[in-house]
């Protein structure tokens, strides 16, 4: 039995009402009762000890729709520890809230200066915002900068989490009212990326987004031509297992500048897989949804077309570091098969293929996924090659990127030294000869093999040609006096190294290391 | 990087290296070698906290080893196995005066 309560209880009115319960509950079989408190503006103790007193004949009690300040007497008095007492939702309106933000579960508004709260569109919204919480704190926890929601509100018929952000602006709003930014937005953008997918996750703790990118693969692959369906399928459940975070929907609008700090909202789509996931939901965000209609991303961003198609490109050089445009293009084509495979699908399940408008959508996606799958092997892809330009202030970075490549090989420390060495030597003769007196570009590109442990490393630039393996060694037999000051930095190069290759092809000065671990 | 501890006084120097000697290092290094090399008889590079060892930095030695022949002596103390290496690669453990009589005992 549900019994409301209204305005003030005290010791003024509380034996009539105690009267007016007794009335009500006479013949009542049951042993539990409700108190709806939405109305209850006031309690004092005699009311509290008239709870109590009905308690002792009905058990199972409990108390909802409890505002804030009668819920903080609950929690004082210890009635929340006795029986179920559930707090009223604070009503929150977005009318002509500004909508900063927008995620696959729901929309994010500003509500003032200092708050926004994320509502919620689909109807279990309660277990959504728990989840959500819920990952946010894991994400937080492995050093993820994100926000945490610290209420549950009501906003219309839906929930909503608000969350503190102050001064905030996303990086889809700076990258349409401020474009000299862009750069600055692309170098922020790529290193939280980073940081993102070399964060382990325990196992267990999300997701694993190649069982959901699995589901869209084998939905898509009734649609497709036999072998490219098939194709599809086995490229996907090929992608090795990985324990790395990744977003599941990290574009632009989902990443706030708050004062200086950088930080990832809308979290609800946090999973572990292969960066191919993420990358193809990228590619969706800034290309795939407005591939056929420019204007879907000047809608949905703020910022047009051209804007979007040159995010993505510097987005994706950045994080692979390199600006090789083939590797850019090999990358991104991955990408496009996960991406048009949940267009594809997406469109399928929300409009059904009787829709010309969705017909249309899914023969242009269909098409372009065919032959990506065609000339596609597989999925994976290495973040093995960098390009810089050739000076040695890059020296640090390139020594950096080398000895990130080398973590995933057992590397004794002196082995490693070598490395570092031999890169140092390559890369500064490279940075003061290559090009002089102009500037020109180097790039580098480790790979690890078995058979025997090896690591390769690559240098190609495209300067003059130069081997620098047709100078005579120098004369060890000759006294301090005789001996020349340079030219050692290459033979010492190949007395470390196991084998020391040059070739000049297209244009290309390529001068190969391998050191055998 | 690089730290240099230095210590001269008539004519006798010990420069004491800790880090590593490279592109970078070098050239500091040989500047501040400069400005004391002038009436310098007795050079003593104490090695122990040098790990690391590119060309630039075999360059300065070298060219502080033949300066040193004409007014003095000079001499490499407790170089490590790394560094060690790179030296008799190059033939350097064969023109410098190496002394590692105060290294611990490896074996």
């Amino acid at each position: 039995m549900t019994i409301k309560l209204t305005g003030s209880i005290d010791s003024n009115n509380v034996n009539d009402f105690e009267n007016e319960l007794i009335a009500k509950l006479q013949g009542y079989g049951g042993q539990s009762v409700e108190f709806d408190a939405s109305s209850l503006d006031y309690i004092s103790s005699a009311g509290l000890r008239l709870i109590l007193r009905i308690r002792k004949q009905f058990p199972v009690m409990s108390v909802t729709g409890v505002n804030s300040d009668i819920y903080e007497i609950f929690e004082m008095t210890g009635f929340t520890e006795m029986m179920k007492v559930e707090k009223a939702y604070r009503v929150v309106s977005i009318e002509g809230c500004e909508e900063i933000g927008r995620g696959a579960n729901g929309k994010i508004y500003r509500i003032d200066r200092d708050n926004v709260v994320k509502v919620y569109k689909n109807a279990n919204a309660l277990s959504d915002i728990q989840h959500e919480r819920e990952v946010a704190k894991l994400a937080l926890i492995l050093g993820i900068p994100t926000a945490i929601s610290y209420d549950v509100v009501k906003v219309g018929d839906s929930y909503g989490s608000v969350f503190e952000l102050l001064n905030a602006r996303s990086f889809s709003k700076i990258l349409s009212t401020e474009p000299e930014k862009f750069d600055w937005c692309v170098k922020e953008y790529v290193d939280l990326l980073k940081k993102i997918h070399s964060t382990v996750v325990p196992e267990g703790k999300l997701p694993d987004m190649k069982e959901t990118a699995l589901t869209w693969a084998e939905f898509v692959k009734d649609y497709l031509p036999a072998e490219a369906g098939e194709k599809l399928v086995k490229m996907v459940k090929d992608v090795p297992h990985d324990d790395h975070m990744i977003h599941g929907d990290y574009h632009t609008k989902n990443v706030e500048l708050q004062n200086d700090e950088v930080l990832l909202i809308d979290m609800d789509t946090l999973a572990v897989g292969h960066p191919v996931f993420e990358l193809g939901s990228m590619f969706n965000s800034y290309i795939g949804f407005s591939e056929l209609d420019h204007n879907v991303v000047k809608k949905f961003q703020g910022f047009d077309y051209e804007t979007s198609q040159r995010f993505w490109h510097d987005t994706l050089s950045g994080y692979l570091g390199t600006t090789c445009e083939t590797k850019i293009r090999e990358v991104e084509d991955k990408a496009r098969i996960i991406g048009y495979t949940r267009l594809i699908r997406r469109t399928i399940r929300r409009k059904g293929l009787e829709d010309e408008s969705a017909r249309a959508e899914v023969g242009f996606w269909k098409a372009r996924l065919v032959e990506l799958i065609e000339k596609t092997d597989n999925l994976t892809f290495s973040f093995n090659e960098m390009e810089v330009e050739a000076v040695i202030e890059n020296l640090p970075e390139v020594q950096k990127f080398v000895s990130e490549r080398l973590k995933s090989a057992e590397c004794l420390p002196k082995a490693k030294m070598q490395i570092s060495l031999a890169v140092e030597e390559i890369f500064v003769n490279i940075s003061n000869y290559a090009y002089k007196p102009d500037k020109g570009t180097a790039s580098v590109r480790v790979e690890v093999k078995e058979d025997p442990v090896s690591v390769v490393i690559t240098f190609i630039d495209h300067g003059v040609p130069y081997d620098p393996l047709a100078k005579d060694d120098p004369d060890l037999s000759l006294p301090a006096e005789m001996r020349e000051i340079g030219g050692l930095g290459i033979f010492v190069t190949k007395k470390i190294m196991d084998d020391v290759a040059y070739a000049y092809r297209d244009g290309q000065n390529i001068l190969t290391l391998t050191k055998n671990l | 990087m690089l730290t240099t501890k230095k210590s001269i006084e008539n004519g006798t120097a010990v420069f004491a290296l800790e880090g590593s000697l490279d592109t970078f290092t070098a050239p500091v290094l040989e500047e501040e070698l400069k400005t004391v090399m002038d009436g310098l008889t007795d050079l003593t590079f104490d090695l122990a906290g040098l790990d690391y060892i590119s060309s630039m930095g075999l360059r300065v030695i070298l060219s502080t080893q033949k300066i040193m022949n004409k007014q003095g002596k000079m001499k490499v103390t407790n170089v490590c196995e790394t560094v060690m290496e790179i030296f008799e690669i190059t033939g350097f453990s064969d023109i410098l005066t190496i002394d590692n009589g105060n290294l611990p005992d490896r074996t």
